[in-house]
């Protein structure tokens, strides 16, 4: 059984049908990357997972347990996390303090949550930036931040939702390797992503989303020879065939 | 890092233990907030004029409730504007069970602030299950007030529009009447050093920075596994319960009370909202600094200005809350912490204090 | 209840009800163009009344002639309220605005009371008392012009916004900012201009209800909550659903004064408030500002 089943999810805002009737599942420790043009229903569909809209159809299952339509709290108990496209820090918060606040995700002790952070906000490089408030990060900070938070909520499942969108090739190359490394830790990811060398270089399997619709589903090296998927993104993007 | 500060410099339990607190700016928060109690526990030495000794008695009053707006308003940033509501609600409990079931004002405190939350309960849930947001909250609170004012004018059994007087009698420690106004400032001040202490508390604990990540971003609080609607209700009913216990001293105090009076914008501004804003809403030290700023300010100003000519004290109020926006967002206490910030880094090599959460 | 006293209900409820009908559109032309809530608004009104005691008592002009010289004042004195501080706060946290604008009404009170003290005060115009009868109904002059003066005001409004270069370019700000600009239109002119004429509006109000009516410099609280109340019952922004709304606050609290009493009537608006802001926060006319 996979740790998490998406089965037949649609929703509709008024007339427009954002995402229709999409399948897909996550094994544990997974990697799986969602990636479509813009419009495409990617973000909708993460927000359908983590409970922040309720499908119109369908259900989500994680670990065999039923989650659809819960909030999106209850769904961070359950052990899955997600990030947010546009980032989300606690502005005038320090970075220790956003990511203690992930951190208390599973417990009630401060010198506990605290320890958490720390050791996070190691793994993440930034311990000269602990005592910073948020608001004055660089942007690729700040996507690191956003990493570290969901990383304190202890998730067996992370979101990662255009991690690495306007970050520099350099950054980029960081943030891939950070992940790669989320990932040795046992943690599946879905990842939604329009840069195609992250999505190549680091998903084992790609879902393409087009119109709110699945339209190829497969390992990274058939996607990017599917005739469905190159016509959707003709004149979208340049998809680097070497990865 | 504090440790590596200890080691660079000499050592001593008592040079130590001001490290500890001055290199952390919560803490050097409550020092200051302390020493200003101190100061005020002392002032009935220095102080002989009722009238001097009042205005601080009021204005210990105010920083209390000012305490508890900050914890809703503050920590959590909801709107909600009319918190006078439970200053009152509380008041009319304390006196009426005084009044007419002789129960003494120590136990009426504690009553007048279930009662409180217990409404706060009530408008919290409202609030939550419709969804009003932001402007619709405030707003929401202000037709709550006007509303409540004019139910009680016409409740006969609170007096109704004549309002209530306490039956005063002679002094005793029982009723909480007294013959002097320093025991007044000695109880309010005794309330004041709890409210820091609990507004400390939940500042430092999982509360109190799930309080704070609801401020900063709720759907990223949400996201994170924070129960947003759960603890927005715990912010307005320990808020609640807290001005309540507020209005019940407020009412032993003042002895008189009538709708007009208490469900007013207007004393709403000068007791909940001025203190902290101008302090520094969010910040620890915020509601005790403003209320000290403000109420004596306040009230010289209109002693300055007498003849009759009235309305100085909102203009008062009124330009300090526009100047505070406009130039001082973090209030006093704001600009406290630049200045705080600016000397530890030129007497320490080292970045200033942990928790710089910084108000809001 | 005969039908007299019914129909005598209505038309002073309507009398009323013009009034709010002018200050709360002067509220909602603000909120839809700036989508900030004026927690001074009734200030306004307040300034119109007091300036229209100052030209009769001083310069003995009837306050009818007094109006555009308030209009022209308090628009002034809102786009400069505007420019120089609520400017600032447009982005800035609601809380803000809101201690901003009740500040900036602190300070007004604060003002007139200084200046006028706090002792209740009233013009008195020789017509004061005169009274049509008509159809069985009495309509006190007084009144009856205030209330055609209302309906003509809004009317102009109404035009100005819709068939003037100007007027256009606020409708177009108060539907996206972004875009106006792109179009060319100086948004922050806009914005002076709108506070100006929100504020001058219900400073006419003021004017219009000052025969004989009592003054204190706290009256304007009163009227911002029932501008709150038609606001959000016609829907925030909605010209058209503040001029109604207006109407039919007036109507009910007449008829809330005739069952209740003229002191608790304001029970009736706050119940339609708080029943309006649970179940159909975005009023009657539906769309909820973006």
């Amino acid at each position: 059984m996979a740790l998490l089943e998406v089965t037949g999810i649609t929703k509709r805002f008024g007339g427009l049908v954002a995402v229709n009737d999409l399948n897909l599942s996550l094994d544990k420790g997974q990697i799986l990357g969602l990636i479509g043009p813009n419009g495409a229903g990617k973000t909708t569909a993460f927000n359908m997972i983590s409970g922040f809209y309720k499908p119109d159809e369908g259900d989500i299952t994680f670990e065999g347990k039923n989650i659809t339509g819960l909030r999106p709290d209850q769904v961070c108990k359950l052990g899955l996390t997600r990030t947010f496209q546009v980032v989300k820090p606690f502005p005038q918060l320090s970075v220790r303090d956003n990511v203690m606040v992930g951190a208390y995700n599973r417990t009630n002790d401060k010198k506990v949550a605290r320890q958490k952070a720390e050791e996070i906000i190691e793994f993440l490089g930034m311990q000269e930036m602990e005592g910073m408030t948020a608001s004055s990060l660089s942007v690729a900070y700040r996507k690191r931040l956003e990493v570290a938070k969901a990383l304190a909520t202890d998730p067996k499942i992370i979101l990662l939702d255009e991690a690495m969108a306007g970050l520099r090739p350099i950054e980029t190359d960081h943030m891939i390797d950070l992940v790669r490394q989320v990932s040795k830790q046992g943690i599946a990811l879905l990842l939604v992503e329009h840069v195609m060398r992250v999505i190549m270089s680091l998903a084992e399997r790609i879902v393409v989303i087009h119109h709110g619709e699945k339209i190829a589903e497969g390992k990274p090296q058939e996607i990017v020879h599917d005739k469905e998927v190159i016509d959707a993104y003709l004149g979208e993007v340049e998809i680097d065939v070497k990865g | 890092m504090t440790a590596e500060i200890l080691k660079k410099t000499s050592s001593g339990p008592v040079r130590n233990w001001f490290r500890g607190v001055l290199l952390d700016w919560d803490r050097t928060q409550m020092l200051i907030c302390f020493l200003l109690v101190g100061l005020l526990a002392l002032a009935p030495l220095f102080v002989h004029s009722t009238y001097y000794l009042g205005i601080l008695i009021l204005a210990t009053i105010y920083a209390f409730i000012g305490i508890s707006w900050n914890i809703v308003a503050g920590f959590t940033g909801q709107l909600l504007i009319a918190q006078i509501i439970f200053l009152a609600i509380g008041s009319y409990t304390t006196i009426v069970l005084f009044n007419y079931y002789l129960v003494s004002p120590w136990v009426g405190l504690l009553i007048a602030g279930l009662v409180a939350g217990l409404c706060g309960i009530v408008v919290a849930f409202i609030t939550l299950r419709y969804g009003l947001k932001v402007d619709y909250f405030a707003l929401f609170t202000i037709a709550l007030m006007v509303a409540l004012r004019t139910l009680f004018l016409k409740w006969e059994f609170v007096g109704g529009a004549v309002g209530m007087w306490f039956r005063l009698t002679d002094p005793s420690f029982d009723k909480m009447i007294f013959a002097t106004k320093a025991p007044y400032l000695y109880i309010a001040l005794g309330l004041v050093v709890i409210g820091l202490l609990v507004q400390y508390r939940i500042y430092r604990s999982k509360m109190g920075k799930y309080f704070l990540a609801i401020r900063e971003d709720e759907d990223a609080a949400a996201a994170l596994g924070v129960n947003t609607s759960l603890y927005k209700m715990l912010a307005v009913v320990i808020s609640a319960a807290m001005a309540g216990v507020g209005g019940g001293f407020y009412v032993m105090y003042v002895t008189f009370i009538e709708p007009p009076q208490v469900f007013n914008l207007g004393l709403n501004v000068e007791i909940v909202m001025a203190g902290p804003i101008i302090g520094g809403l969010g910040s620890l030290a915020g509601p005790i600094v403003g209320a000290l700023l403000n109420k004596p300010f306040a009230e010289i100003m209109r002693g300055a200005l007498v003849e009759g000519r009235s309305g100085s004290s909102l203009i008062v109020y009124g330009s300090f809350l526009i100047l505070t926006v406009m130039f001082m967002p973090r209030g006093v206490t704001g600009v406290l912490h630049t200045i705080y910030c600016w000397i530890i880094k030129r007497f320490t090599s080292d970045e200033p204090g942990d928790d710089q959460n910084g108000a809001a | 209840m005969t039908p007299e006293i019914f129909f005598q209900i209505i038309v002073n409820g309507l009398f009323t009800g013009g009034i709010y009908a002018l200050v709360a559109v002067g509220l909602t032309l603000i909120y839809g163009v700036m989508v900030i809530v004026n927690f001074a608004h009734g200030e306004f009104l307040m300034l119109g009344i007091y300036i229209a005691f100052l030209g009769n008592s001083l310069l003995g002009i009837d306050p009818y002639m007094i109006i555009p010289i308030a209009f022209v004042l308090i628009f002034g004195l809102g786009a400069l309220i505007q420019r120089g501080l609520v400017q600032r706060v447009l982005d800035a946290h609601p809380l803000n605005q809101i201690i901003l604008l009740v500040g900036v009404g602190m300070l007004l009170v604060g003002l007139v009371q200084f200046f006028f003290s706090a002792e209740p005060k009233a013009i008195h115009v020789p017509y004061e008392t005169a009274v049509i009868s008509a159809f069985g109904l009495r309509f006190a002059i007084a009144r009856l012009v205030a209330f055609f003066a209302s309906m003509v005001i809004s009317l102009l409004l109404y035009l100005f916004l819709h068939f003037t270069r100007t007027g256009k370019a606020i409708r177009a700000v108060s539907q996206s900012r972004d875009a106006a600009r792109l179009m060319g239109i100086n948004v922050n002119f806009i914005y002076y201009l709108t506070f100006g004429i929100g504020a001058a509006i219900t400073a006419v109000a003021g004017v219009l209800l000052s025969p004989n009516h009592r003054m204190i410099p706290t009256m304007g609280q009163g009227y911002s909550v029932i501008a709150f109340v038609v606001v959000v019952l016609g829907t925030m922004g909605n010209f058209i659903g503040a001029f109604l709304g207006g109407l039919i606050i007036g109507v009910v609290e007449a008829f809330a004064g005739f069952y209740l009493g003229g002191d608790v009537k304001i029970i009736a608006s706050m119940l339609i408030f708080i029943l309006i802001l649970l179940f159909r926060p975005a009023g009657l006319f539906g769309r909820k500002r973006a």
